[in-house]
């Protein structure tokens, strides 16, 4: 019996930054990363099933990043998960969500296991992509924004509720293996121990590359692109008032404005 | 990321010139009071250097007294006597030198205030009066013969100073001290050239500025001090009579004035507790000083905030920021300031702890907010350096409040792995109770210094950890987190059951399970109604019973206080008590004080006067009291009964760790300690500087218990004055 889990390294943004040169991201220096908020949840909810099954379940982490990512595998290990696995490759650099699933995929084939969660999102681009894209791609069962799971290893389904729209849950079965995206809240994580830190550093990590998937970079080129990256600037907003065509012709101005008409 | 200051900040950068000096800066650490005076020259050297080294522009001792006539023993001022006295005091002049930053010195004659318990002289004043904030404390009449004398004091003291190396003197005229008592005429009664009008009354402190110019005017800067209002009304000074007026008849004899409101006696008016007043809350009387005057002008109002600071600069209100707590609570305000590093100031909270040191009259000055303050020179605690962790030793430290949040940031500032757990989902404890009573806000500055703080160690250091809304620990948990070293800090709470500081038992009846029975805590938790009638039965001698007090009667509950040890007595020492029983008196609260309870039924207490057991007393056999039996009791009926009658420390996670220590060594566990109110309760401050002690000391063999620290004691075989006999003469 076996969980995957999969963690991402997000940045938090310092309150002062500055932009890369090529204006396409802001530059690391100003970054201060950690595990992603969500898959927190994701990583506590694979440690509940396994400690009620009485252990008898292996969780592996699994992330796509640069050595720098391994703190985020190693917060995720020293709260009681069994092993790591790290795929890098520079071609991976601008990745995107599909991207990152093409290669999870392939993880996820050589490693077999019962359940697959990821967080809901990653808190610094909130795509929500790479779990459902994974599913897609795996062919498996998918629920995403689980926010209650009753799932023991070896059954063949799992029932869990999900959040939609307007504070409505639904109430779904779903066939395993499964990859479920886990919702802030499910649980309540736990915080690593000074004795989780420390074996944390003694459990294995496999590190992969993409040959060692079987994967070529032309095969993960990312769907989109990021053109660029910038802070709108502030104070644009204004209140329209007046008769209806005095809105309308101000509107037409500003829009005019705006296209440099 | 290094960031620089705004330019809005500019302004408490540009020099000014005083005099024949030139302040670097607008940052002036006001005279304040720290326990050091002349006889612990190392404290007095180290603590003024580090705020030296931290930016601030000008530095002075506390008050200084200028001859054995202005002796204030017990409490601790600075003396310039003689020679002995001006080599002590260069060790001060010495150290703040080793920055670019001036030195000076408050020159003070306590007049009618001086008690002279140590030197026996009898001290002179304007007019013979009792002195109202002195026990027993009565001054001699100066003839004109007197005047000149004292006066020579103050020229003798003023060249003494500048051989100890000063850059400036104070004249002091503030807290009712010296020349302030010729001003006003709630001391002054006199009706010679000296009495009378304002010029007459202003003429002895003119008299005394024009000596000391002439005689150091062209060396050293000459400041006075002066309380601009002394906040009684026409009976003394008020700032636009006799106020402005001296700052006319005197301006041209100093070269800043250093402004001031409020007496000796409530001198919380000027040193304003945050319980009461806002920084900046004496700008209202000083602003007059600069429409009148042509000199700068500094002045204190504990300014926190480097936005205020500039506020009152830009506003023509003040030319230089006077600060003595925030100066105590961050020696490194202005250098912060000038960095850009606003979230890295310890802001003063404005409990006035520091100054309640010196109301007691003797210990030295502690800091809620710093627990390195006092701590420079005797156990080497430099307020912004730390030594290098001694171990690879990891250590968990739980409970998050004042003791072991410092803890966790000080080791953590060392480069110990630390792990600070705590079951509530905020740093501070207690403290976040606290700062929700009537004007206590403030006090949350301790908190968020410490939230701050760690937020940033734990980015730097990844191993380490604050983990809020954590389980609580069992002692199971804490022997197998896997820490080598582990400090316990879970606080104190009320008791449930009376037991108290007078009879150290429970009182029949007590019992905090009740429904019409709250202890603070239960308050805070808004777990019980609270009915219309409360007795709040109270025997702590701080700020909780009359805190509740307010803040019920605020809501609409009408409130009764019976207090067997003086209500808020600890309240005295931080100058927060005047005010406290008028805010009392405002809100209709009564107090029935010397008093206890027998016992308490559903919905009333029986009460007893606690002097009511008879003068006489005699030996009456075993089992019989030596005294008459209390007859006073009586009863009074509530609808809730609030106990503040005493603390207890929530140890029981220490005690059971220690009760298993045979387990520690399979668990890698070193040791086990305890610090905070979790060892016993105590201030606040002491709870800091336990979890900031520890830190520095956890490598010791026994981190427990405090190393002993460098004393300050007269050394015998050695005469202070430098040609002065230590041996026995007698004279006879």
């Amino acid at each position: 019996m076996k969980i995957l889990v999969t963690v991402k390294q997000v940045a938090a943004l310092d309150d002062e930054f500055e932009m890369r040169d090529d204006g396409r991201d802001v530059d690391e220096d100003f970054f201060e990363e950690d595990l992603n908020e969500f898959d927190h949840y994701s990583v506590e909810e694979a440690l509940l099933i396994k400690e009620a099954a009485g252990d008898d379940a292996e969780v592996v982490i699994v992330t796509v990043g640069d050595e720098d990512t391994d703190d985020a595998l190693r917060t995720a290990l020293a709260k009681g998960a069994d092993r790591g696995i790290r795929v890098w490759d520079d071609s991976l650099a601008d990745a995107d969500g599909v991207a990152i699933a093409r290669v999870l995929a392939k993880v996820v084939e050589r490693e077999q296991p019962d359940m697959v969660f990821t967080g809901a999102q990653s808190s610094d681009f909130g795509s929500a992509v790479t779990g459902m894209a994974l599913a897609g791609l795996m062919g498996w069962p998918h629920a995403a924004v689980v926010c209650a799971l009753e799932y023991s290893p070896g059954d063949n389904t799992a029932t869990l509720r999900r959040e939609l729209e307007g504070g409505l849950e639904e109430i779904m079965t779903i066939r395993c293996p499964a990859v479920l995206s886990i919702q802030l809240g499910i649980n309540e994580p736990r915080y690593a121990s000074l004795r989780g830190i420390k074996q944390a550093k003694q459990k294995p990590v496999d590190e992969l590359t993409l040959d060692d998937l079987g994967l070529s970079a032309d095969s993960i080129a990312p769907a989109s692109r990021v053109r660029r990256m910038y802070a709108p600037e502030k104070g644009q907003a204004e209140l329209i008032t007046g008769s209806a065509a005095e809105q309308a012709s101000r509107l037409a101005e500003i829009i005019k404005e705006l296209r440099g008409m | 990321m290094a960031s620089k200051r705004p330019e809005k900040y500019d302004i408490l950068f540009e020099p000014i010139k005083i005099g024949p000096k030139t302040m670097r800066n607008r940052f002036h650490q006001s005279p304040h009071c720290i326990g050091a005076g002349t006889d612990r020259p190392g404290f007095q050297a180290a603590h003024r250097a580090v705020k030296a080294e931290g930016g601030w522009g000008a530095i002075n001792t506390e008050y200084c007294s200028i001859h054995p006539e202005s002796d204030d023993t017990m409490r601790v001022s600075a003396r310039i006597w003689d020679a002995g006295d001006v080599r002590n005091l260069r060790a001060m002049t010495d150290a703040v030198h080793e920055y670019d930053c001036l030195a000076g010195i408050e020159l003070w004659y306590g007049g009618g205030h001086a008690p002279n318990m140590e030197t026996r002289h009898t001290a002179r004043g304007p007019s013979q009066f009792v002195s109202e904030f002195e026990t027993l404390t009565y001054c001699h009449e100066m003839d004109e013969a007197d005047i000149k004398q004292v006066q020579q004091y103050y020229v003798d003291a003023a060249i003494r100073s500048r051989d100890a190396g000063f850059d400036f003197v104070n004249i002091y005229g503030g807290h009712t001290y010296g020349p302030l008592q010729w001003l006003s005429p709630y001391y002054n009664r006199r009706t010679d050239g000296y009495g009378g009008s304002v010029e007459n009354r202003g003429r002895f402190w003119v008299e005394v500025l024009e000596k000391v110019k002439k005689a150091v005017g062209d060396d050293l800067a000459i400041a006075s001090r002066f309380a601009i209002d002394t906040l009684i009304g026409p009976a003394s000074v008020e700032v636009e009579e006799d106020g402005i007026k001296l700052i006319k008849m005197a301006d041209d004899l100093v070269d800043v004035w250093d402004i001031n409101v409020g007496d000796i006696a409530q001198w919380g008016e000027d040193a304003g507790p945050s319980r009461y007043y806002r920084q900046g809350h004496q700008i209202p009387w000083q602003r007059f000083v600069k429409q009148n005057s042509k000199k700068p002008v500094l002045g204190v109002g504990r300014f926190t905030d480097p936005e205020k600071m500039a506020e009152v600069i830009r506003n023509g209100e003040l030319d230089i920021i006077s600060a003595a707590r925030p100066s105590i609570s961050d020696p490194f305000l202005p250098q912060k300031i000038e960095e850009g590093r606003l979230d890295d100031i310890r802001t003063c909270i404005g409990c006035n702890v520091c100054i309640s040191r010196w109301e007691i009259g003797g210990p030295p000055m502690i800091c809620t907010q710093n627990a390195t303050a006092g701590e420079e020179y005797r156990r080497g605690w430099h307020p912004e350096r730390f030594e290098k962790a001694q171990s690879d030793d990891t250590i968990l430290v739980v409970g998050a409040g004042p003791a072991g949040s410092e803890a966790a940031r000080v080791l953590m500032e060392r480069g110990y792995v630390t792990h600070l757990v705590d079951s509530a989902e905020k740093i501070g404890g207690h403290l976040n109770d606290i700062t929700t009573l009537p004007g206590l806000g403030e006090w949350g500055y301790h908190r968020d210094y410490r939230e701050v703080q760690l937020d940033k160690l734990v980015k730097k250091q990844r191993d380490s950890q604050v983990s809020l809304g954590a389980k609580r620990l069992t002692a199971d948990d804490v022997l197998e987190y896997g820490a080598e070293k582990v400090i316990i800090a879970t606080g104190s709470s009320w008791n449930t059951d009376g037991v108290n500081a007078l009879t150290h038992d429970v009182v029949p009846g007590i019992n905090a399970s009740r429904p019409d029975q709250v202890t603070p805590e239960q308050i805070f938790r808004g777990e019980k109604e609270i009915g219309k009638r409360v007795v709040i039965l109270n025997a702590d001698t701080y700020f909780m019973a009359p805190s509740l007090a307010e803040m019920l009667s605020g809501k609409g509950h009408e409130v009764t206080v019976i207090s067997g040890v003086e209500l808020g007595h600890y309240m005295h020492f931080t100058l927060e008590y005047p005010n406290m029983r008028r805010r009392l008196i405002e809100m209709n609260i009564n107090v029935i004080g010397d008093a206890w309870a027998s016992r308490v039924e559903e919905g009333r207490i029986e009460y007893y006067d606690i002097w009511a057991e008879g003068s006489r007393r005699e030996y009456r056999g075993p089992g019989k009291l030596p005294r008459d039996e209390n007859r006073s009791h009586q009863w009074l009926e509530f609808d809730t009964l609030v106990l503040t009658t005493g603390r207890h420390s929530d140890d029981g996670l220490y005690r059971e760790l220690m009760a298993r220590k045979d387990e520690w060594a399979k668990n890698d566990i070193k040791g086990v300690y305890v610090i905070g109110d979790a060892w016993a309760p105590k201030l606040m401050a002491d709870s800091t500087f336990d979890g900031h002690r520890i830190a520095r000391e956890i490598e010791d063999d026994e981190p427990q218990l405090p190393l002993p620290y460098k004393r300050e004691v007269s050394v015998w075989g050695t005469a202070f004055q430098p040609d002065g006999e230590h041996r026995q003469e007698w004279r006879s």
